[in-house]
């Protein structure tokens, strides 16, 4: 009930265009970079997919943590815009349901997202490459692993937006995040477990350890997120 | 109500933003690993650029990059939204001053947060550096002359930039759309300075002049150099345009 409701909410504010629109935009940066420099990747060893996103993902993925970023800042902005969060407390509804409204809401939409840009993938090594047996088990490998990845920035950047009352000041902290995560060294495992610089990592399907580690990383930070996000409700009502 | 009073309301209007934290937060991250990776400006010097200059400009490129865009769309996002709630905006309609005025004034301010945080960034470079001295027992403090100089640079390269992105919030009334436009044109501006039709592109100067500042400092390194002739006439052009746009828009969805 609580999911449907949210998609209502963001009928009108222009969520599900930016996200489709977002998506697009992504998913174009791999097709014009084979457009323009082909040759640079077309003799490269290795499986198209690897090529593909090792060379285009660095970018896809900022496009796509600083549409969550948005996306999360405009979905509490509707609730704290015109005071209608206050409304939302005084109903039988639990304030966490909400939050778990607005998480499914976006998790959904960004799996969205990833799945246009699966499709520009796949669009470019049909072109470009050849699609050889069991391209698409791969490719589902590829885009599951980065949607696992995507899970913590996502809750991380709503609990943001819930926490302040003002748009700036939680787009401002969402920039502030993304602008450090850009500017972590990848090849650190710890420092690369920060939540918004976590989507940067590409699956490598010759170090499959490596990829399980990020796994049990998301894991952990979901449960500790998730509970950050119960006490945060509990503590800040205590407050108010 | 003169112009420089209405200036003064403006920043009143946000004196309780949080804003310059933000601002102040996104320039001490930016020179972080700079201060902890200090020892990896001496492998520059085979690029042919001193510790001290590399130091420097390997900062201003990450701020220029990706920081300084992004925090003024979040300038821009403050402007917009304070006087959304309760209608603030609808009163200050209702008064007889002229609204291309009044939107001027907005972006003066943004103008404004542009300077402070340039200079945050300035003042936290010499923090930096300072630290980086002491660590590394090696100046790497440079002259305040040639410092100002640069950041005068990138603010004077970052100003049709910052009248585009008031264009967007002014004339798009979905929030996020503004948003959204104004931070996703800021990625592909990394591939922008690489084409010849860079200085269509105004998401691209700031990073586009402090590249070639680089260029000129690093004697090995050949990066694009600016050309003023298509740049200045382009950007003046583009300034005038956004601004004009966007006074003859502004407070016309409230106004309907």
């Amino acid at each position: 009930m609580s999911v449907s409701l949210e998609c209502k909410k963001a009928k009108r504010t222009g969520f599900l265009p930016a996200f489709f629109g977002g998506g697009i935009l992504a998913a174009v940066v791999p097709v014009i970079n084979m457009a323009v420099r082909s040759e640079m990747y077309l003799n490269l060893p290795g499986n198209p997919i690897q090529i593909l996103l090792d060379a285009n993902w660095q970018m896809m993925t900022m496009l796509n943590v600083l549409l969550v970023v948005a996306g999360a800042c405009l979905l509490y902005h509707t609730e704290y815009a015109d005071n209608a969060m206050q409304k939302m407390n005084s109903l039988p509804i639990r304030e966490s349901s909400i939050f778990l409204g607005k998480t499914v809401l976006t998790i959904f939409m960004s799996l969205f997202v990833l799945v246009i840009e699966a499709g520009a993938v796949t669009f470019c090594t049909y072109h470009w490459f050849e699609i050889g047996n069991g391209f698409f088990g791969e490719l589902c490998k590829y885009f599951g692993y980065s949607f696992l990845l995507m899970l913590p920035c996502i809750i991380l950047s709503l609990l943001i937006a819930e926490a302040c009352k003002n748009m700036w000041v939680s787009l401002g902290i969402g920039v502030v995040c993304v602008f450090t995560a850009t500017m972590l060294p990848t090849t650190n495992f710890a420092l690369s477990l920060f939540p918004f610089a976590i989507p940067f990592q590409v699956f490598t399907s010759s170090d499959v350890t490596q990829s399980m580690h990020y796994i049990y990383a998301v894991a952990a930070e979901l449960v500790v997120l998730a509970f950050a996000e119960l006490i945060f409700i509990k503590v800040r009502r205590s407050f108010e | 109500m003169s112009f420089l009073s209405l200036v003064g309301v403006e920043f009143k209007k946000i004196k309780r933003s949080k804003i310059l934290l933000i601002l102040f937060v996104a320039t001490v991250i930016l020179w972080i690993p700079s201060i902890l990776n200090a020892q990896m400006n001496f492998d520059m010097q085979a690029e042919g650029i001193s510790p001290e200059n590399n130091f420097f400009i390997q900062g201003f490129m990450g701020m220029a990059w990706f920081m300084f865009p992004a925090s003024m769309v979040v300038g821009t996002v403050l402007l917009s939204q304070t006087e959304r709630t309760n209608k603030g905006i609808l009163k200050m309609l209702a008064l007889p001053i002229s609204t291309a005025k009044l939107c001027m004034a907005k972006f003066i301010v943004l103008l404004a947060l542009a300077v402070l945080q340039i200079g945050m960034a300035v003042g936290m470079y010499y923090v930096g550096a300072a630290i980086a001295s002491s660590t590394q027992n090696y100046n790497f403090i440079l002259q305040p002359l040639f410092v100002f100089k640069e950041a005068g640079l990138i603010f004077a390269a970052a100003i049709p930039m910052l009248a585009f992105f008031w264009l967007l919030s002014v004339c798009i009334q979905t929030p996020i759309f503004s948003i959204g436009i104004g931070l996703a044109s800021i990625v592909p501006s990394v591939l922008m300075i690489n084409t010849k039709a860079w200085f269509a592109y105004p998401m691209s100067y700031p990073f586009f002049a402090i590249t070639a500042e680089y260029g000129k400092l690093a004697t090995n390194l050949d990066t694009a150099q600016v050309e003023l002739i298509p740049w200045i006439p382009v950007a003046i052009v583009i300034t005038i345009l956004c601004l004009g746009i966007s006074c003859t828009r502004f407070g016309q969805a409230e106004r309907r």
